[in-house]
């Protein structure tokens, strides 16, 4: 398993001990028009902990994740990142978050190393650092050969490399991912799994990590929070989120839907068997 | 050709484009669906006919006189009906990505191409039809009043006919255009992509001119007599049977209207085998030079614009080139440059300084509304970027400017060469060609901040129509208000120069420090949340 060797961080890098969590998130509700899309959600990333935010469709997970990164704006409450509110200096937190949103948009007529050298250009990455980086992560995922091809010409699993490279091409100390293993061949998605943990352990990066993939969630993060209808159903450890659905030997999956409240998925099994 | 088919395709292409705007994208709303275009032909239509009815009743004109009237504007109908259909469509129905192209339900479902190309033109000709609307109505009050029925209704049976040929020579242009890729003509590398943009170019360029009628006429008149002409040449014999209608010659009338229908009929076959010969649901991939990581813009950096900005820019100037559905948006300055070389002599310098002023400016108008637009949902990127919106405003202004800038000198220049202008003129015109596009780029600017059109349909628009059609018509306003004095400025002699300059300076100060504030304010109000 050859995964992405991670460079060290600088010596004056002084990763935060007992200091402010990576993300928090403090009785955000957002709305648009009468759907109510978020309703007083709470939550925290602790530095060096990837947290899953799972749900059923549409939960209200890309709010959540888009309100995080600025993209959308709250009705009520308030979100800090090391404990700065990101509206106050929404510039100076977006430089330490990377962020893989559910369909990566790329720009499809600039070349795969093309658009990492512009991203590299947003987050004001000097030209060392970034011709250190960006082959390294090329190689990792196999896109080397490929990064002087348009993007429009790339597979959907190409895409969502790129996107990957471009949000921890700056080292983010937050990443911010949603579905980021959608599309991606099992090394890759082997890879970024492997890569998140690195991170996360050795770095100190705060990861929220969105997916329907259950088995995912229980096998990288350390918390899960799940979302159900704009409100937070449940979260904390896995084992705590056992006791509290009653099911102390039952997998992931089976805790979701026990507390998300989903019916007698036998009987509608059957129904649509015929 | 199964009929039924067509009819339900039509349906869905009608309805994709009049929910391709970001308010209409309910499709429960009334504004959604796809008989509002009816809907606006109907009110297009009977508006046109009531203030055309009252005007012709408040003029003393005789039955004769009207006739003349109706007589002398009823064959050009059919010639602006297929002009509209070629051109809006060119510039509107071309700008679907390669991801749409590639998921284009025809490529799937069992849907032959001659089945596409005359769904998909129908869908072209009833989107575009409310100008030829406008036009049937008035012709309608005179026709009436005139007491020539029969004019008017085989004006519109033939309007509708040239609608669909407008919506065809759209499909063959869009067969041909997919095929221009750098992957089809065996080439690679930067220069392929450069090649494939001129290629489009050309391409586009050549259907929209030899469906010209004025460019057509001009040109075709260095050779023949306008009856030959019109009476060889199949576009013109819609025109040509109104005019042996008028003159009572209803057996040729009839012959040459029937003959449409077979051109158009030929038409049809004949884009539905170039969709089957030429259309590639994918352009094929295209490789670029390896280039190391950049270490920065120099020249862009030296025009005062920070590393981020600079980036943006460069970005965009890519896509210029590269990017298959901005390329129409390139031909509609070049056709106006064409056509001001053929009619050229004739317009004389002092219209000829007006027209580079106004290309100039239309140019950049254009590449403004549409900036922001063009960034579909990779707009979310620029939000997740740790740059202002400031940054982006600053750097989506450059790249306007950039090639608007040079084109206008370009421009001028050629200008001052074709009719040997004195160099303090050619001067005047240089600068008068970049304050028209200064101007034009924030007024363009302020409405895409507040009207661009982010979705990404199989038929997108980067502004929302309406706020194309006013941002336009009141850039076009800005625009003369500009030109005319400052024309007088560098032709005149006397006291009105002085005056026309003044005005000329202190206007175009006035309205591009207002339309930058809209810019700014609209980039503000932009970039506070993801509009999408």
């Amino acid at each position: 398993m050859d995964a992405i060797p991670l460079p060290s961080r600088p010596p004056d890098d002084t990763r935060p001990e007992g200091g402010p969590p990576a993300l928090e998130v403090r009785g955000v509700s957002k709305a648009f028009g009468p759907v109510r899309a978020l309703s007083n959600v709470s939550l925290s990333v602790p530095v060096g902990q990837i947290v899953g935010l799972l749900g059923p469709n549409g939960a209200g997970k890309s709010t959540m994740m888009k309100s995080v990164l600025g993209l959308l704006r709250p009705d009520v409450g308030e979100i800090l990142l090391f404990g700065r509110n990101v509206r106050e200096d929404p510039v100076g937190t977006k430089r330490q978050i990377g962020y893989v949103p559910e369909s990566a948009s790329l720009y499809e007529f600039l070349t795969g190393a093309e658009y990492l050298d512009f991203v590299a250009d947003m987050y004001g990455l000097d030209p060392e650092a970034r011709r250190a980086r960006i082959p390294q992560f090329l190689t990792g995922f196999e896109l080397a050969g490929h990064e002087n091809t348009l993007i429009s010409g790339y597979s959907q699993g190409m895409r969502q490399k790129v996107a990957l490279i471009a949000a921890l091409v700056h080292r983010p100390r937050l990443l911010v991912l949603d579905e980021p293993l959608n599309g991606l061949d099992p090394r890759s998605a082997r890879v970024t799994k492997d890569l998140l943990k690195n991170l996360a352990v050795r770095e100190g990066v705060g990861v929220l990590f969105s997916t329907h993939v259950l088995e995912i969630a229980e096998a990288i993060c350390d918390r899960v929070v799940i979302l159900n209808r704009g409100v937070v159903a449940a979260s904390g450890t896995l084992s705590s989120l056992r006791d509290r659905a009653g099911l102390a030997s039952s997998d992931l999956e089976e805790v979701f839907l026990a507390l998300t409240g989903t019916g007698d998925l036998g009987e509608v099994v059957t129904a649509l068997s015929h | 050709m199964d009929l039924h088919r067509v009819r339900r395709l039509t349906e869905v292409l009608v309805a994709s484009q009049a929910r391709s705007g970001r308010a209409s994208s309910n499709p429960k709303s009334w504004y959604g669906r796809g008989w509002v275009i009816a809907l606006i032909d109907a009110i297009s239509f009977l508006a046109a006919f009531g203030a055309t009815f009252a005007i012709v009743r408040s003029l003393p004109l005789t039955s004769t006189e009207l006739t003349h009237a109706v007589d002398d504007a009823a064959p050009f109908v059919p010639l602006v009906a297929v002009a509209t259909a070629l051109v809006a469509g060119v510039m509107f129905e071309l700008t679907a990505t390669a991801k749409f192209s590639g998921s284009d339900a025809a490529n799937w479902l069992p849907i032959t191409p001659t089945e596409f190309v005359s769904a998909s033109s129908a869908a072209v000709a009833y989107s575009y039809s409310p100008p030829v609307a406008l036009f049937l109505g008035g012709l309608l009050a005179v026709a009436l009043e005139a007491g020539v029925p029969g004019t008017f209704v085989l004006t519109a049976v033939l309007a509708f006919l040239a609608l669909y040929e407008g919506g065809v020579l759209v499909e063959m242009v869009r067969a041909v255009s997919q095929r221009a890729g750098p992957s089809n003509t065996g080439r690679r590398g930067q220069l392929a992509l450069l090649f494939r943009a001129v290629l489009l170019v050309v391409l586009i360029l050549a259907f929209d001119l030899a469906f010209n009628p004025v460019f057509l006429l001009a040109f075709l008149r260095q050779f023949s007599t306008y009856e030959i002409i019109t009476t060889a040449v199949p576009v013109f014999w819609s025109t040509q049977a109104l005019f042996y209608w008028a003159d009572g010659a209803y057996a040729l009338a009839a012959g040459l209207a029937v003959g449409q229908v077979g051109f158009l009929a030929a038409l049809v076959v004949l884009a539905g085998r170039l969709r089957r010969r030429l259309w590639v649901p994918l352009p094929g991939e295209a490789r670029v030079e390896a280039a190391a990581p950049s270490a920065g813009h120099p020249i862009l950096a030296g025009l005062g614009l920070s590393r981020a900005e600079a980036a943006l820019v460069s970005k965009d100037l890519r896509g210029f080139v590269r990017r298959r559905e901005m390329l129409p948006m390139l031909v509609v300055p070049v056709v106006l440059v064409v056509l001001m070389l053929v009619e050229g002599a004739s317009l004389g310098a002092l219209a000829s300084v007006i027209w580079v002023g106004w290309v100039a400016g239309f140019f950049a108008f254009l590449l403004a509304v549409t900036s922001i637009g063009q960034e579909r949902r990779a707009l979310q990127s620029l939000f997740a970027f740790p740059i202002t919106p400031r940054t982006i405003l600053r750097a989506k202004f450059s790249s306007v400017l950039v090639p608007a800038l040079i084109g206008s000198v370009v421009m001028a220049a050629a200008v001052g060469v074709l009719f040997r202008l004195g160099p303090g003129v050619v001067g005047g015109l240089v600068l008068l060609a970049c304050a028209a596009a200064v101007i034009l780029a924030w007024w363009g600017l302020a409405f895409a901040a507040r009207y661009s059109d982010f979705q990404e349909r199989p038929r997108p628009q980067y502004l929302r129509p309406g706020a194309m059609i006013v941002g336009t018509l009141s850039g076009m306003s800005v625009l003369f208000a500009l030109l005319l004095p400052a024309s007088v400025a560098l032709f005149g002699s006397g006291a009105p120069v002085l005056l026309a300059a003044l005005w000329a300076i202190g206007f175009s100060a006035t309205v591009g420090a207002v339309a930058r504030h809209w810019s700014r304010t609209g980039f503000d109000r932009l970039f506070r949340e993801l509009p999408f």
